[in-house]
């Protein structure tokens, strides 16, 4: 028992070397990488020949005592988002990599809040007018069966 | 017994009091709960809320009261109907299923296209969030004081019990204060944005609507929002129930228990938990402030945008809409409703809006618990 309590820590440490020595982009932990795809002031983009599932269990233990993380499982990727005030919004695995898994990380930045605000606004407007829709088309169904029903009344 | 073991008796009887425990800061909070209990009770405003939330404030700032907390293992009596009505998250949605069983959804069947007033009157909620972003608040936070200017108290207590849980106090009183203070926010921006041709535009009589199209009604509403807005559906779930108990008209006995004993019942514990959650600890910070201030803007942003939905709808209508109902879509019910009517008759004294008032603000409430669903899905 003793020995595994050293063993596991020491395991992960050779497993995920970039979470003990800091390694990071934003504030986000970067997973041990063989390429970098890209890196802007507000991206990184590597390549890490961890698979998807080893890559997505080294952000669970680097983010594990972290306030408001979101895991979303998505159909292509893993979905990391901050719900907090840290400098990066979000973290994407992706699922389907042939050379090996994709990892983006993002800035935080006011054209995603904006850009989901206006979208969430336009959401309200859609669910209204559908629900429009809806009472109009039942309004309507509704009228022509008591018309229906009125003229055989009227017939009989 | 010499003179120090009579001195340590009664030292220790005295630390058993809340005279020995008091702190300054209390004596605002008593403050605060008794301007609520003012409002309600000398104002009426609100008083079936602030008079709980008041008396609830009040009682939970002395030292000691085993009220809000946990002794031996056991929850105490507030902390008991906060756990298992709000965190929960039963009370508004039973207050939902009273709501619904309280309402006649006929103007807004009557005059479908007002349910987009509602959806514009949300223009304060997410113009809100970003206000609040920026003054360092984190998203889940920002998105539960956006929806204050929503102005349905249920709707907000719901989001933020779900999101932000630390501020369901202010949020929750801030709510309840602004959906109080309608008659006094609202005249103005009506006044400033219509012109007094607008002010003047009559709205034809509503048509009837069949008992038929009122029982279909809560069906096709709650199996739209349900398609897509399923988050939101414990709440609207309830409050097309309540509606179609009503509108059945079969089921009288549970309609009139919903509308009335039950909703008057978890008033009172939805009440006195609010005002149990704001310790001075707590609430004495900048956080409440800003939202209570944040909040008065956020309301006359909604309010702004469901008569500017108007106008935009004006310019398509053939038969124009008075924009003063717009302000109605702020949900509020039926406060909004009857300051459109007054502000109405102060223009043309026999122009009555208030049935065509009521169809925006329904619209609202469905509209605001919307935007709620919005920012579920969006975090959840």
């Amino acid at each position: 028992m003793k020995n595994h309590t050293i063993l596991m820590p020491a395991l992960f440490l050779m497993l995920f070397p970039a979470v003990t020595i800091g390694e990071d982009f934003l504030g986000a932990p970067v997973v041990p990488h063989i390429r970098t795809i890209q890196k802007t002031e507000t991206r990184l983009e590597i390549l890490s020949d961890l698979t998807h599932d080893d890559a997505l269990a080294f952000y669970r233990e680097a983010l594990r005592e972290e306030e408001d993380i979101k895991f979303r499982d998505w159909k292509d990727a893993t979905y990391i988002e901050d719900d907090g005030n840290r400098e990066w919004h979000s973290v994407t695995i992706s699922k389907e990599g042939k050379e090996g898994t994709e990892v983006v990380i993002t800035k935080d930045s006011w054209t995603w809040i904006i850009g989901t605000l206006i979208l969430r606004y336009v959401g309200v407007f859609v669910v209204l007018l559908l629900l429009f829709l809806g009472l109009k088309i039942s309004g309507a169904f509704i009228s022509r069966a008591i018309a229906k029903m009125d003229v055989k009344k009227d017939g009989s | 017994m010499n003179i120090y073991e009579i001195t340590d008796l009664f030292r220790g009887i005295l630390h058993t009091t809340g005279v020995f425990n008091f702190q300054w800061k209390l004596i605002i909070m008593w403050g605060v709960g008794s301007l609520f209990m003012y409002l309600a009770i000398a104002k009426k405003y609100e008083p079936l809320l602030l008079l709980p939330i008041g008396f609830g404030i009040f009682i939970v700032n002395f030292p000691l009261v085993p009220l809000m907390g946990y002794s031996d293992g056991h929850a105490q009596l507030i902390e008991v109907f906060y756990h298992y009505g709000l965190e929960w998250e039963i009370i508004p949605c039973i207050i939902f299923l009273g709501l619904g069983a309280m309402t006649d959804f006929g103007p807004l069947i009557a005059n479908p296209k007002t349910l987009l007033i509602g959806a514009g009157a949300q223009l304060g909620v997410f113009i809100t969030f970003t206000g609040t972003v920026l003054a360092g608040f984190t998203l889940k936070e920002a998105a539960s004081v956006g929806i204050i200017g929503g102005a349905d108290g249920p709707t907000t207590i719901y989001l933020t019990q779900h999101l932000a849980p630390q501020l369901l106090g202010p949020n929750a009183i801030a709510a309840y204060s602004y959906m109080a203070m309608v008659p006094l926010i609202q005249p103005g921006i009506m006044r400033l944005m219509t012109t007094k041709s607008e002010k003047r535009i009559r709205m034809r009589q509503l048509r009837p609507v069949s008992k038929r199209e009122k029982i279909l009604f809560p069906l096709v509403t709650v199996g739209i929002i349900a398609l897509l807005v399923p988050s939101v559906i414990p709440l609207m779930g309830m409050f097309m129930l309540g509606n179609l108990m009503k509108e059945s008209g079969v089921v009288e006995r549970l309609t009139e228990t919903a509308q009335g004993a039950l909703m008057n019942i978890v008033t009172i514990f939805l009440g006195i938990s609010v005002g149990a959650t704001m310790h001075a600890d707590s609430f004495l910070s900048w956080k409440p402030l800003f939202i209570f201030s944040l909040g008065l803007i956020d309301f006359g942003v909604c309010t702004a945008g469901g008569i500017l939905t108007v106008k935009i709808m004006n310019l398509f209508l053939k038969e124009k809409i008075n924009p003063l109902i717009g302000s109605a879509g702020v949900s509020a019910v039926p406060m909004a409703s009857r300051v459109s009517q007054i502000q109405g008759l102060r223009y043309d004294k026999n122009n009555h809006l208030l049935m065509h008032a009521v169809g925006p603000n329904l619209a609202g409430v469905i509209g605001s618990a919307a935007a709620a669903g919005m920012f579920i899905a969006m975090f959840d």
